[in-house]
């Protein structure tokens, strides 16, 4: 209990640094331990509170604990984006694509034969793994704008694939994953019972999402301050200066590697995915969502881990929030013009400029647009610019 | 042999069209080294434009074609200023001006009466911010980087569709356009007078083009500026006339290919930037910047797409395999892309593109 207490309430200023072993700690002062007992606290009981006070801003207008899930999965997808395109420096439009193998194989093993859940959840990265370790040794010829291109074009080739592999993706009409085990040890995902208490399935899904979601992100952070991360932002900066340095960006180096662990995480991802959406088609994993990950990265800040997490929090929980207050109206501000968005309609049938649905891909487009303009570093940079005015005030530096 | 021929015909017609896009792919790219995603929403726009000027308000086709490319291109002008050279006053005039169009049009008058009072708006709010600017000094113009720019024109590319949607909904239209659904029989080969149009238009652009790129001042101050973009500046050539002009005749073009799009039997709707995205295996074949490229990656694409989709349905007796409906409907416009994947592992830069050099 003391060694516990110790770690958590070990040396208290940052500056200090004088021993090795403390510069390899993940969270090295006070406050961020307190901030990790704080996240870890939220995790456990957020999905207690958030229909209650404070939360009702949210949870009255779209934003449910399912919403949250959906917010863990994007956020798993664009921790892999960052590691490939934040922190290695290649831009992947086909994220979509290794989000989708990996939802399309937990449906069609979960449902056809009928593997446990702990099987899909290593076989789903696996195979997602290996479909980006093919795609990666493309990245080994081309650069920048002849990447995207090339990652476009698996954009379409995967969705001509989803659309016709009848047997295993069921087509346009997509596929059930309504049958996938969700047996995880003792916990039923489906209906969670813990020492006699029943919760039902958002909750679960709340807590084995976002657990997987603090995994890999501690996974991630660890990687890239490790050899290989700093490998990878070689690679980024200059990569034929990292190779002359000895970075091996060979066939199986690091740029493969990326890839395939991107696209494995990304695959993860879409192993959740399935069980929570229940019906997967190929509209689930257009261009627009390879989009929306590379929004989520941009606006949280490229080349961060947390950014990844609030960029896919804001990108997804935003188009519910402005889908509930179009219904419900602005509190205090919309009295002045009556309620509602101005201009917005809420359902087709309503008057109005413009409809939700369309709106959302406005704003997506602007703020990727405003974010790289304006702040290309994101919400991280920002945090990290007001921290450091507060840390070295009342000087400028 | 008529198969063939009819297939060729078509993929040419297809491929004049890819030839166009692509060709405001590369002059973009050759003057800014950025790939403009949101070519593909000028060119919804300028079908659209076209669409509004003709059906409407019921003027001459042609003229309507003339004031959608002059239109086009000033918003393609618009977007270059504003988002890639980040200019604050135009910033600013072209957000007021947007906004008042916007709240006019909510108000319930038309888009006509909005425009122009937004214009009005957006020429003020330019001013008073270059006066502001002026006081307070000038932020010169910062340039993106590359993945930047790019992620910019795929944010336009997006909002320029929704705003065509919410402008002229989601619904499929039919341009009046001269030639319609009337033919010619050469043979057995039936040849669509539109498809005649679009390769005829094609051939028009993409002359146009190489007389201004080869003959005229602009033009080799554009090249100038591809070879070597300081050096550009230090001759005295103006890089912004020369980034202007380059997204101003991406523009033109884009109205071209859109008005081609919209011509004959086909319809707008405001998906159909799904061209541009089939136009990139061409790009990539032709190499991106190079204007010949396009145009001999437009119709080899073009051709192959179409031999392909009539040669699935129906494959030549010598063909090992007799049945190909496992391959999907539609396989044709997948076919291009693996074979620009293909393309691309043998010549990372195209067959007339220019190879980057590389230094540490």
């Amino acid at each position: 209990m003391s060694a516990v207490l110790r770690t958590l309430w070990g040396r208290s200023n940052e500056r200090m640094i004088v021993e090795y072993h403390d510069d390899l700690r993940l969270f090295p002062t006070r406050a961020r331990r307190a901030w990790l007992v704080f996240l870890v606290l939220a995790w456990i009981f957020l999905p207690a509170v958030w229909d209650r006070a404070p939360f009702t801003i949210l949870s009255d207008n779209g934003v449910s604990l399912n919403t949250l899930a959906y917010a863990g999965v994007f956020a798993i997808a664009s921790i892999g984006l960052n590691l490939l395109t934040g922190y290695t420096g290649q831009v992947s439009l086909g994220h979509s694509v290794f989000l989708a193998v990996g939802a399309y194989f937990t449906a069609y093993a979960g449902s056809t034969w009928d593997m446990p859940m702990w099987q899909w959840l290593i076989l789903a990265p696996a195979v997602g793994w290996v479909v980006g370790a093919l795609v990666g040794p493309f990245a080994l010829r081309l650069r920048g704008n002849y990447l995207v291109v090339v990652t476009l074009g698996l954009v379409f080739i995967g969705e001509h694939i989803f659309r016709n592999w009848k047997s295993v993706t069921g087509g346009s009409t997509g596929t059930s994953a309504a049958a996938v085990p969700m047996e995880l040890g003792p916990f039923d995902v489906r209906s969670l019972e813990i020492f006699g208490r029943q919760f039902d399935e958002d909750r679960a899904f709340f807590w084995l999402i976002w657990l997987v979601v603090g995994i890999v992100a501690w996974l991630v952070k660890n990687v890239v301050r490790s050899r290989a991360g700093r490998a990878l932002q070689a690679v980024r900066d200059r990569d034929m200066a990292a190779e002359i340095i000895g970075i091996d960006v060979g066939i199986l180096g690091y740029k493969t590697q990326a890839f395939a662990w991107s696209a494995a995480i990304a695959a993860l991802a879409g192993a959740l995915y399935a069980p929570l959406q229940l019906f997967i088609g190929p509209g689930d994993f257009g261009l627009l969502v390879s989009i929306l990950f590379i929004a989520m990265i941009i606006l949280g800040g490229m080349g961060t881990i947390y950014g990844s997490v609030i960029g896919a929090l804001i990108i997804t929980a935003m188009p519910r929030l402005i889908e509930g207050y179009s219904d419900s109206g602005i509190p205090i501000v919309g009295r002045l013009w009556g309620g509602g968005l101005p201009g917005v309609a809420a359902k087709t049938s309503d008057d109005g400029l413009i409809t939700v649905s369309s709106l959302n891909v406005v704003i997506y487009g602007l703020l990727i647009a405003l974010f790289l303009l304006v702040e290309p570093r994101g919400l991280a940079g920002i945090w990290v610019r007001i921290r450091n005015y507060f840390s070295t005030w009342p000087f400028s530096y | 042999v008529t198969q063939f021929l009819q297939a060729g015909f078509d993929g040419l017609a297809l491929g004049s069209q890819y030839a166009l896009i692509v060709l405001g792919f590369v002059v973009v790219y050759r003057a800014t080294g950025i790939i403009n995603f949101a070519q593909g929403g000028a060119l919804i726009l300028g079908a659209y434009m076209t669409y509004n000027v003709s059906n409407t308000w019921g003027w001459n086709f042609y003229l309507a074609v003339f004031i959608s490319a002059v239109v086009v291109a000033t918003f393609s002008v618009l977007l270059q200023r504003v988002m890639i050279q980040r200019i604050f006053r135009e910033t600013t005039g072209v957000l007021l001006g947007l906004l008042v169009w916007a709240s006019f049009v909510y108000n319930g008058s038309s888009h006509l009466v909005g425009v122009l009072i937004g214009v009005v708006g957006g020429v003020g709010a330019w001013w008073v911010a270059a006066r502001v600017e002026a006081r307070i000094g000038a932020r010169g113009p910062s340039e993106l980087p590359v993945f930047g720019a790019i992620m910019v024109t795929i944010g336009v590319l997006f909002v320029v569709k929704q705003v065509v949607a919410a402008i002229w909904g989601f619904g499929e239209l039919s341009v009046d356009d001269p030639w319609e659904i009337s033919t010619s029989r050469v043979g057995d080969v039936i040849l669509g007078h539109a498809k005649i149009a679009t390769i005829v238009l094609a051939m028009i652009g993409l002359a146009l083009f190489f007389v201004i790129d080869r003959y005229t001042r602009i033009g080799i101050a554009m090249r100038a500026t591809h070879f070597d973009h300081e050096a550009a500046i230090a001759q005295g050539i103006s890089t912004k006339l020369v980034f202007a002009t380059a997204f101003g005749l991406a523009g033109v073009v884009a109205a071209l290919a859109g008005t081609s799009a919209a011509a004959g039997s086909d319809l707008i709707n405001p998906n159909m930037d799904l061209i541009v995205f089939l136009a990139f295996p061409a790009m990539i074949l032709g190499g991106f910047d190079s204007p010949g490229g396009a145009v001999v990656g437009g119709v080899t694409v073009g051709l192959f797409q179409n031999l392909v989709k009539t040669y699935v349905v129906n494959p030549p007796s010598w063909f090992p395999v007799e049945d190909m409906d496992w391959l999907g409907a539609g396989f044709e416009r997948v076919a291009i892309f693996v074979m620009m994947v293909v393309v691309l592992m043998v010549r990372p830069y195209g067959f007339f593109g220019t190879e980057e050099v590389r230094r540490v």
